[in-house]
């Protein structure tokens, strides 16, 4: 995002915040740990920071949206996080609402151009 | 693993309840192993990657206030405009009175007038300390233990609006003002040539005021009066109060304010002859209370003065503050 101004990268930070959110519970519907789950966020396009993520996922668990199992076959021990029945029904219902607002914009940019 | 790592997780699951402290300890420290490999794997030395790392996660006191959800605040926004309120209500209330109040025991035990300001100093700074740090304590403590999250302590309603600014009265202010002033020279000037007391034996023929200080200390007073009528008549044109014009009042109110305290606890103030008309005055400690409470009343107008000026500037919107109000 080079060459943005503050004004905009603020913004921007600001209408993607809650979609880390959303972006971790369907991720997640394949169980994966902190630092895989950031490259393939990272790879996706949500730049998400490793101190924001971890506390978050941590976070998502206290809430029941996430269960979590440590994993000890291999050589490094690893927390797996998978996103739980309570965590798919959230990812719906945002999911709607996502596509809610996206209809909602559209609505509001051909009104203005019809 | 080196004791960078070691130092960076201690530090972050130190303040971690107990019962989260070990697991996250675990995941982060595999997590910090996880982002080092991949940076070695693009190359870095296994020194530059941990340094790397470490760097990018941030201050571990920061990162563990986001484990906890802990507010990186004292005193967060659900509050914060009550406790701006509270803190200037209590200071506006209390620090004034704390140090008038010791200004006068130290006065009444007749204190020289350096000490008696000294005391109303030191106790005015002692009690704004002591409001501000437990009223910041007590907010803090709120936020701290998560009683914000239930949401602010008092809700704002429409019944806190305060006075649109009164420009109406403002004519009415000034010309009050105006005729207060003129009834101080008029006062000045009157007392020396007529009698304004009586005693048993008919009018007291003696000024009020001591004579002597005509030589300098009257004239002086005399002039302070009209320089504020002189300023009454330009905060007018300038359609109130704007902050030069707030200092410039303190100025002029102090100016006039503390020479009377000063003469009057000299015992300088007052003319002899007047006083010894009244037998009652010469009882004990009348001439004291009489000096203290005349030095109260002058510097309590001039302070009051001063702070009304200073409140109507902060208030006054922004548009009159740069200019003259259009008529």
């Amino acid at each position: 995002m080079s060459g943005v101004d503050e004004t905009t990268a603020q913004h921007l930070q600001e209408l993607r915040r809650g979609t880390v959110v959303l972006a971790c519970l369907v991720t997640l519907e394949r169980p994966g740990y902190g630092y895989a789950l950031l490259e393939s966020l990272a790879d996706a396009g949500f730049a998400v920071d490793a101190n924001t993520l971890y506390p978050l996922l941590r976070r998502l668990e206290r809430q029941g949206l996430l269960e979590s199992e440590w994993n000890t076959d291999d050589a490094r021990p690893r927390k797996f996080y998978r996103t739980s029945p309570t965590g798919r029904e959230l990812a719906a219902l945002l999911r709607r609402d996502w596509d809610a607002l996206h209809t909602a914009i559209t609505d509001l940019i051909e009104g203005e151009s019809s | 693993m080196t004791s960078l790592t070691d130092r960076y997780v201690a530090a972050t699951v130190r303040s971690l309840p107990e019962t989260q402290r070990a697991d996250v300890e675990r995941e982060l420290r595999g997590s910090i192993e996880d982002h080092v490999d991949a940076r070695r794997e693009a190359g870095m030395t296994a020194e530059t990657a941990e340094r790397d790392v470490l760097t990018e996660l941030g201050d571990p006191a920061g990162l563990a206030a986001r484990y906890s959800e802990r507010p990186l605040y004292l005193i967060g926004p659900t509050n914060f405009l009550f406790y701006r309120r509270s803190l200037i209500a209590l200071l506006a209330i209390i620090v004034p009175i704390s140090a008038v109040g010791s200004a006068l025991v130290q006065a009444f035990m007749g204190e020289a007038v350096g000490a008696v300001i000294a005391s109303a100093v030191v106790t005015a700074l002692s009690a704004a300390m002591h409001i501000g740090f437990w009223v910041t304590l007590v907010f803090a403590v709120l936020d701290w233990t998560g009683a914000s999250k239930s949401g602010p302590l008092v809700r704002w309603s429409l019944d806190m609006l305060p006075e649109a600014p009164e420009r109406r009265a403002h004519r009415g202010d000034t010309i009050a003002s105006l005729v207060l002033l003129t009834l101080v020279l008029v006062f000045l000037a009157f007392q020396q040539f007529f009698p304004i007391a009586w005693n048993l034996d008919g009018p007291v023929r003696e000024p009020v005021l001591d004579p002597a200080l005509w030589s300098f200390w009257l004239p002086y007073l005399i002039a302070t009066v009209i320089a504020e009528m002189v300023f009454t008549l330009v905060k007018h044109r300038a359609g109130g109060s704007t902050w030069p014009l707030a200092v410039v009042n303190v100025v002029i109110a102090f100016a006039a304010a503390v020479p009377v305290a000063v003469l009057a606890l000299a015992g300088a103030l007052y003319n002899p002859a007047f006083l010894a008309a009244f037998d009652w005055m010469q009882a004990d400690g009348v001439g004291r209370v009489l000096a203290v409470g005349t030095a109260a009343v002058a510097l309590g107008v001039a302070s009051w003065d001063a702070i009304d000026g200073v409140v109507r500037a902060a208030r006054a919107p922004r548009s009159a503050r740069r200019r003259p109000l259009a008529r």
